[in-house]
């Protein structure tokens, strides 16, 4: 109590310099939250292609970004020694790129079911049911997209255009299914030749379109060596394992990781210096107050304690007012059905150690001028007007 | 038993002011205060009768020469000893009262009893105890700027006996105080020296001040130059 009446002796500084640092915590939380967001994502991603390789069309039939493959692919890829099970999906876009789109774009993915019972990501239903074979114009929902589709089980959603009837909502993974409304292929089929335009779309048979092939490995067998084993055996694909995946994903978030937390610590230290500042103006402000305490037996660890204990103090209500801040702007930005749902996360690691790192850096910063008060000359400090 | 509470002898402290530019503030000064005393410390400005007083109490360290606090060398301890001397058997007084700004009076005063490791209970009810003795029972949640000076320099009294200690020093303890404050604030200590036996060294320019004390000891350029000893001796054997 005492300490506190202390540190708002100066209510302005005092207050500055609490906002100072809830500011430093607040941008190390909400930068921070989507780096969280985006490991989440990446791990999930991770473990999502484990156990599996992912087959794509390598012809170079076209610059398009999605290259279409034919289903007669999964044959071949089957008779691949090590393959127990290749299943054909459709990827198209939810929405027409160019729109501001944080994190992964959401997607319309069309699978033959042929992966059900191979797939070993725990991929759970909220509500409803899965696809069924002969299902058409259903859809299982992925949690992030449930608001912003106004999806309900046995209710209708317009996708592209054309309206499904929901079967299915997804429990929340954290990583790529949030984003993804599943469909039967053919009709995933019907959305992809919709954005062809007419020549390529008579020339191609839109039955016999997957843009993908997921294939699951026999027992025993390692999903990389599955992969480059594909490579060599059928013409024109390209496979990718896990390991490709991770290596990609895997610097690219380091960087990313790096600039992130980078510009939350900056942040942080200015924080930090208004905490030197603070209190060596503090310390030198009270100069005859510390005589006096020194003069009536304060010790100097006493001193010390004294005003290491404020500036902690300042640094925790500062990080304590910061992550409050960045939690509400998290909890408004991240509701459900915006625009941003799924762009933070708020990891109790990340908050804690925020917390931490401001309460740190306010021992710190406090630490210089404690000392210089715990050393002064009782009697100058005494004579010091 | 040495009945010397305070024993001084050849004590020498040169202060810095600048390169090459140093004050000669003690040359030499012996002083040597009885158990039970009240003694004035009087002289011009200069004569170092402050920095005598700082270095009788521990707060300040002498350059040379010897300090005896009943009968202990206190001129050699450091650290953890020093601060323990100087927070239990010395109390100070000063004449801007230095009470800290955001405590209550009872606060105040217990600061120093928590200091010198006494419990924050036991603190507050010894504070409390001699806010009554110095006659501020009803003033006790009062912060400084609340008080006179006259209640503040009360405060203040009752900060420096929290830890019952044989020795009040004060300095100028009524300097910022008008006539009749200044009167009562010595009959307190006067009280108190009576009642409790208590030592006080005040050192003053007011002489109505030492012609309270029992005897007044002059200093002048660094040196005491009459230790009142002669007007004593005749006045205690009267």
């Amino acid at each position: 109590m005492r300490i506190l009446r202390d540190i708002f002796r100066r209510r302005l500084r005092s207050s500055l310099t609490i906002f100072g640092i809830a500011i430093g915590v607040f941008a190390l939380v909400m930068l921070g939250s989507v780096a969280e967001s985006m490991n989440r994502m990446v791990e999930g991603g991770t473990e999502y292609y484990a156990e599996k390789v992912m087959v794509s069309d390598d012809s170079g039939a076209g610059s398009m970004s999605v290259t279409p493959m034919s289903l007669s692919m999964i044959e071949r890829i089957e008779e691949v020694e090590g393959v127990s099970r290749a299943s054909a999906s459709l990827s198209v876009l939810l929405d027409d790129l160019g729109a501001v789109q944080m994190g992964m774009p959401a997607l319309i993915i069309g699978s033959d079911l042929r992966d059900r019972g191979f797939e070993t990501f725990p991929l759970t239903l909220a509500e409803g049911r899965d696809l069924e074979p002969g299902d058409r114009r259903a859809a299982v929902v992925g949690a992030d997209l449930v608001t912003r589709l106004e999806a309900e089980v046995g209710g209708e959603v317009e996708l592209r255009g054309e309206t499904f009837e929901v079967v299915g909502i997804l429990g929340k993974t954290l990583t790529t299914p949030d984003s993804t409304v599943y469909v039967p292929l053919a009709d995933a089929q019907d959305l992809f030749a919709e954005q062809l335009t007419a020549p390529v779309r008579e020339a191609l048979d839109i039955r016999d379109v997957a843009t993908g092939l997921v294939v699951f490995h026999a027992e025993d067998v390692d999903s990389d060596e599955l992969a480059a084993r594909i490579e060599a055996e059928v013409a024109d694909v390209r496979a990718v394992g896990p390991g490709a995946f991770e290596e990609q994903i895997g610097s690219m978030m380091g960087i990313f990781n790096s600039v992130i937390f980078g510009v939350g610590m900056i942040a942080l230290v200015v924080g930090g210096l208004s905490v030197v500042n603070t209190m060596t103006m503090s310390v030198a402000e009270r100069t005859r107050e510390i005589g006096v305490r020194k003069a009536v037996g304060g010790s100097d660890g006493a001193i010390m304690r004294r005003f290491l204990g404020e500036s902690a103090l300042i640094s925790t209500l500062g990080g304590g007012a910061g992550l409050a801040l960045g939690a509400l702007a998290i909890g408004a930005l991240d509701a459900p059905g915006s625009a941003m749902a799924g762009t933070f996360l708020l990891s109790a690691r990340l908050a804690a150690g925020s917390l931490a790192f401001a309460v740190a850096l306010g021992v710190l910063a406090g630490a210089w001028p404690a000392w210089h008060a715990a050393r002064l000359n009782p009697v100058e400090a005494l004579r010091y007007e | 038993m040495n009945d010397n509470i305070i024993e001084i002898t050849g004590v020498t402290k040169r202060y810095r002011l600048g390169k090459d530019n140093y004050v000669n503030a003690l040359r030499g000064a012996d002083l040597t205060v009885a158990r039970g005393e009240m003694v004035a410390l009087m002289g011009p400005s200069g004569s170092g009768k402050s920095t005598l007083m700082h270095i009788a109490g521990c707060l300040d360290r002498a350059d040379s020469g010897e300090v005896r606090l009943g009968g202990r060398r206190v001129d050699t301890l450091r650290g953890r000893e020093l601060v323990s001397v100087r927070g239990r058997e010395v109390g100070f007084i000063f004449q801007g009262f230095n009470l800290i700004p955001t405590m209550t009076a009872v606060e105040n005063v217990a600061l120093a009893a928590e200091y010198a490791g006494v419990s924050k209970r036991d603190a507050i009810r010894r504070a409390t105890g001699l806010l009554e003795l110095v006659g501020l029972g009803d003033r006790m949640r009062h912060t400084p700027t609340e008080l006179s000076g006259g209640q503040q320099q009360r405060v203040a009294i009752a900060r420096a006996l929290v830890n019952g200690p044989g020795i009040v020093m004060g300095d100028e303890p009524t300097g910022d105080l008008d006539t009749a404050t200044s009167e009562e604030i010595v009959g307190v200590m006067r009280d108190i020296n009576t009642d409790q036996g208590t030592t006080f060294v005040l050192v003053t320019h007011n002489p109505e001040v030492a012609e309270a004390c029992d005897r007044t000891i002059n200093m002048r350029d660094g040196v005491v130059v009459d230790d009142g000893m002669a007007l004593f001796t005749e006045y205690r054997s009267a």
